[in-house]
């Protein structure tokens, strides 16, 4: 167990196969590397990201659906030698709360956002969110969904790298490698604590209660479905030269022909 | 930190002991599909929730890779691997 999680509340809340955890082990183990633990302000999303609110020894703050963001550019701007971490699902970052990750972007607000996405509303019961996989059944697609109605999904930490060019780092990692995952997470956060500017991390997260899979077909989701629509990597920000460490190409292949 | 201690099933398989700690362990069996060398199986042990827990033993020895502990989103298991016989003549 990571050292910046509290023992004495677990095992923690989230179900059986959860990505959640896997992702906040990434940050953990983050946070443990860089020695940072007594600077770190924690702040947790609406849906299952709430479920962490005691889940570090960290100082914590639960907000409202989509509002992490804010609520962590508020303390950062008030007390600028704190490590601000906002952490929350894909509707909590790319629609209920969509406008403040375009504004955070846009002006390089110094924090650092870490989104699991499940590819769905997993807290409400598996309703659609824009991460949806083409022709994913969920509770309001039960045909699946049909990108020609509903658009492609949405791919945050391309949109974040476009928003705010050189000064985000933004990154794309999967609760699946959990060494590199945390190699990104440690990136955004020294990007972060050396006033570089805004960065973002999304992980590939599971949801096995809601996508109604077992242990082996939520590997498949995670390790293959997923990555075939959002791309892992790095979008930029972190060479020392300030170049993108990809391909700018990566950033402007789109959503496919959908 | 004041922590809480959790008491585990040890288990020593090939080029690993596996440690599974029942008081976090949910079931989930995202360890078995893992396991490259298939030796993680289900026990009649039971975790805190009532789920069968996991175990070594089941197909070629353990290779002391860790995936299993790297992937566990509860924590539930700890590797150590086990040194390498040095005094032994091949
Ligand atoms: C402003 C507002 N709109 C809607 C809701 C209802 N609501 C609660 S959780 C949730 C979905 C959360 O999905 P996501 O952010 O992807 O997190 P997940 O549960 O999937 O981890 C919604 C729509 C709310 N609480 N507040
Ligand atoms: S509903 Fe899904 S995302 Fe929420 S805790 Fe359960 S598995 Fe995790
Ligand atoms: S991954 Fe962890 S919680 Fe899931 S069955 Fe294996 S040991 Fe138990
Ligand atoms: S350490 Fe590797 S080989 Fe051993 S049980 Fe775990 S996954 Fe299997
Ligand atoms: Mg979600």
């Amino acid at each position: 167990m990571p050292r910046s999680w509290a023992t004495e509340n677990k095992p923690h809340r989230f179900c059986p196969g959860c990505g959640h955890p896997l992702a906040l082990k990434a940050l953990g183990e983050a946070v443990d590397d860089l020695d940072i633990q007594g600077r770190v302000i924690f702040g947790c999303d609406i849906g299952c990201s709430l479920l962490a609110w005691d889940f570090f020894n960290l100082d914590s703050v639960q907000t409202h659906h989509g509002r992490t963001i804010p609520v962590m550019v508020g303390m950062k701007r008030a007390r600028p030698g704190l490590i601000c971490v906002a952490y929350m699902g894909d509707g909590g970052g790319y629609a209920i709360g969509a406008q403040h990750l375009v504004s955070a972007a846009l002006r390089h607000e110094q924090i650092t956002v870490l989104l699991a996405n499940n590819s769905i509303y997993a807290m409400t019961g598996g309703q659609m969110a824009p991460t949806t996989l083409p022709g994913q059944k969920t509770e309001t697609t039960p045909f699946g969904r049909d990108p020609e109605k509903t658009g492609r999904p949405t791919r945050g930490p391309e949109m974040a790298r476009l928003l705010g060019g050189e000064g985000v780092y933004a990154a794309r990692g999967t609760v699946a490698n959990v060494r590199q995952l945390k190699n990104y997470v440690k990136k955004a956060l020294r990007h972060q604590m050396e006033g570089r500017g805004f960065s973002f991390v999304e992980a590939l997260s599971t949801c096995p209660t809601n996508w109604r899979t077992g242990a082996a077909e939520t590997w498949e989701w995670v390790e293959k479905k997923m990555p075939a629509e959002f791309p892992l990597g790095e979008f930029g920000g972190d060479a020392p030269d300030g170049r993108a460490s990809r391909p700018e190409s990566v950033l402007r292949e789109g959503g496919g022909e959908g | 930190m004041p922590g809480k201690d959790f008491a585990a099933h040890k288990y020593v398989d090939g080029r690993g002991v596996f440690y599974l700690f029942p008081a976090l362990c949910k079931g989930c069996g995202l360890c078995l599909e893992k396991c490259p060398v298939d030796t993680i199986g289900w026990t009649e042990r039971t975790g805190f929730l009532g789920t069968s827990t996991p175990a070594p033993g089941f197909g070629d020895p353990c290779i002391a890779c860790r995936l299993c502990e790297f992937v566990c989103p509860d924590c539930a298991i700890r590797i150590d691997k086990i040194a390498p016989d040095k005094t032994r003549v091949h």
